[in-house]
């Protein structure tokens, strides 16, 4: 049942692609965003988190907290690693990690658009 | 999910293809040995990259891979006699040395010098740390020999086996980076698996079914770094290696030898799951190497004479309700290596990635797709050699260490995840 021929008989209708994603830069939020963010957290299927590797990611801990009380899935996406320190992207996974279900940690923000396209 | 032309570029693999064209530029698994286990023994097919190859041993003891169809009428030289430095075509006599060249054409005038300008396609076919590497892409651009650690040990330190996958490559290779499922599928196994069991990390496993994982680029391909408690607010990480395009070692258990897998396409339809195992510092012992060949750990047992599983999909992998039900296996398929294959089979010869739900637990098979789209991209439009050509790249290592819970795993496994001859490797 796992041959090329049995594989055109599957069902062609497209999955549902009703979740939503909330997306969030750390860097440059701002209280307001922040505050919006945690209000829509309960209608959240993921809540993605940007950061730059070396910036301030306090507001994860805030986004975290409201995405723990509501079982809410969230990923972190570190950029500009490969131009960070290792003490600058020390400091930024430790504001992330405790809040963070994944974290992924690339080198340029290209990737971020690429991620959140296969998230659709 | 991908757009169905970036999956139809990431997964084809024939020639003048530009995926094909990048595995063109890797030296690639193609034979054990032991499937040319003496000179002038029988031929071989071989079928690599969508491209029908004849493997053969010569008198003097040279590996030739070439074109399996004779320049003549196209006969297939597996029925060819291999005799005096040259395969012979038994139908009209035709001959081909090991570069594929044609060295005796007895229909022929005996001095018209015909022969000389005869001559099959070939690669070269080398014998490194127990497997024989081809590279089938252009001469001059042929890259230094593997230098991938397992390939570099002692015989008596590595063992290696191929198993036939009815999958085309790229779902086979996201399985090995899919560090998720392990929890789920293969939960039945850590415990009782000889080449598995014991180690302290396994308890870590057992203990926290939840691991938060951190993907992280490396020079050569990705770091899939799985995060679970340890004592005193540590972290116990599990680092896989994944090297372009199609190499994966997993991270070690205790002193069990280190594991890991390349994924080589036959065709665009099927792969050859090649899997080691070898310790940097010690030989494997009689039962390790006994256990491998019965199909333990991440090998598979076989049909006698053949590289295909006993478990396949014509016997629906002999899947066991009972075990299932009782836990003893968590899909009811024995072994991990059938467990991942039957799974990845299901999915059909090259699953439709159109059509994909993908969660966050997934970022490792995505950026893997997109570091594959851009060295494609790179390697067609200005001739960039992909990562995991450089031998650099090649000598690395999995690891499973326990770091304070601010340091990056990248940071802390640093040293570690590099292969240095004769250091045991870290392993918990």
């Amino acid at each position: 049942m796992s041959s090329a021929a049995e594989a055109r008989f599957r069902i062609q209708t497209p999955n549902p692609t009703s979740r939503v994603v909330k997306v969030i830069s750390l860097d440059t939020a701002s209280h307001h965003e922040i505050a919006t963010l945690v209000d829509e957290v309960p209608t959240a299927d993921l809540v993605v988190m940007v950061a730059s590797a070396g910036a301030d990611a306090h507001a994860a801990a805030i986004i975290g907290e409201a995405c723990s009380l509501k079982h809410v899935m969230t990923t972190t996406l570190v950029i500009h690693a490969a131009s960070a320190t290792d003490e600058a992207l020390s400091k930024t996974l430790a504001q992330v990690r405790p809040w963070s279900l994944m974290v992924v940690i690339a080198s340029d923000e290209a990737y971020v658009e690429e991620i959140l396209r296969s998230f659709r | 999910m991908l757009r169905k032309e970036q999956n139809d570029l990431l997964t084809q693999t024939g020639p003048e293809t530009p995926m094909g064209r990048l595995f063109r530029s890797y030296w690639v698994p193609a034979l054990l040995p032991e499937e040319l286990p003496q000179n002038e023994c029988p031929p071989v097919r071989v079928k690599l990259l969508s491209e029908r190859l004849i493997a053969f041993r010569d008198t003097n003891g040279r590996y030739g891979l070439m074109d399996e169809f004779c320049a003549h009428r196209g006969i297939s030289l597996w029925f060819g006699r291999n005799e005096e430095c040259g395969l012979r075509c038994p139908y009209h006599g035709w001959k081909y040395d090991v570069t594929g060249q044609c060295v005796d054409m007895p229909s022929e005038p005996e001095d018209s010098g015909f022969a000389k300008k005869v001559k099959l396609k070939s690669y070269p076919l080398i014998e490194r740390g127990g497997v024989l590497w081809t590279y089938m892409g252009p001469a001059d651009s042929q890259p230094p020999v593997p230098e991938w650690e397992f390939a570099t040990v002692p015989a008596a330190q590595s063992f290696t086996s191929k198993r036939l996958q009815e999958s085309n490559w790229l779902q086979a290779m996201e399985g090995g980076i899919d560090s998720s499922h392990v929890s789920f599928l293969h939960r039945g196994d850590l415990n009782s698996d000889p080449l598995f069991k014991g180690a302290r990390g396994n308890q870590y496993n057992l203990s926290d079914a939840r691991p938060v994982f951190e993907v992280v680029e490396s020079s050569g391909g990705l770091y899939i770094g799985a995060r679970r408690n340890a004592e005193n607010g540590h972290y116990y990480w599990r680092i896989t290696q994944w090297v372009m395009p199609s190499f994966t070692m997993i991270a070690p258990r205790g002193d069990h030898s280190i594991h890991g897998h390349f994924w080589i396409p036959i065709d665009d339809e099927n792969c050859w799951t090649w899997s080691f195992d070898y310790h940097p510092t010690r030989a494997l012992t009689d039962a390790e190497v006994a256990a491998m060949r019965a199909g333990k750990g991440i090998h598979a047992k076989v049909i006698p004479g053949t590289f295909r599983a006993v478990a396949n999909k014509d016997n629906d992998y002999l899947i066991d309700r009972a075990a299932q039900k009782a836990g003893r296996t968590y899909s009811g398929v024995e072994g991990f290596a059938m467990q991942d294959s039957s799974l990845q089979e299901s999915m059909g010869p090259i699953v439709d990635r159109t059509k994909e739900t993908l969660v966050s637990t997934d970022s490792g098979i995505i950026l893997a797709r997109q570091r594959l789209l851009r060295a494609v991209k790179a390697f067609v439009e200005t001739g960039a050699t992909p990562p995991g050509v450089d031998t650099v790249h090649q000598r690395v290592r999995s690891a499973a260490v326990v770091l304070p819970p601010d340091q990056p795993f990248k940071d802390g496994a640093r040293e570690a995840m590099i292969a240095h001859p004769g250091v045991a490797p870290a392993s918990v």
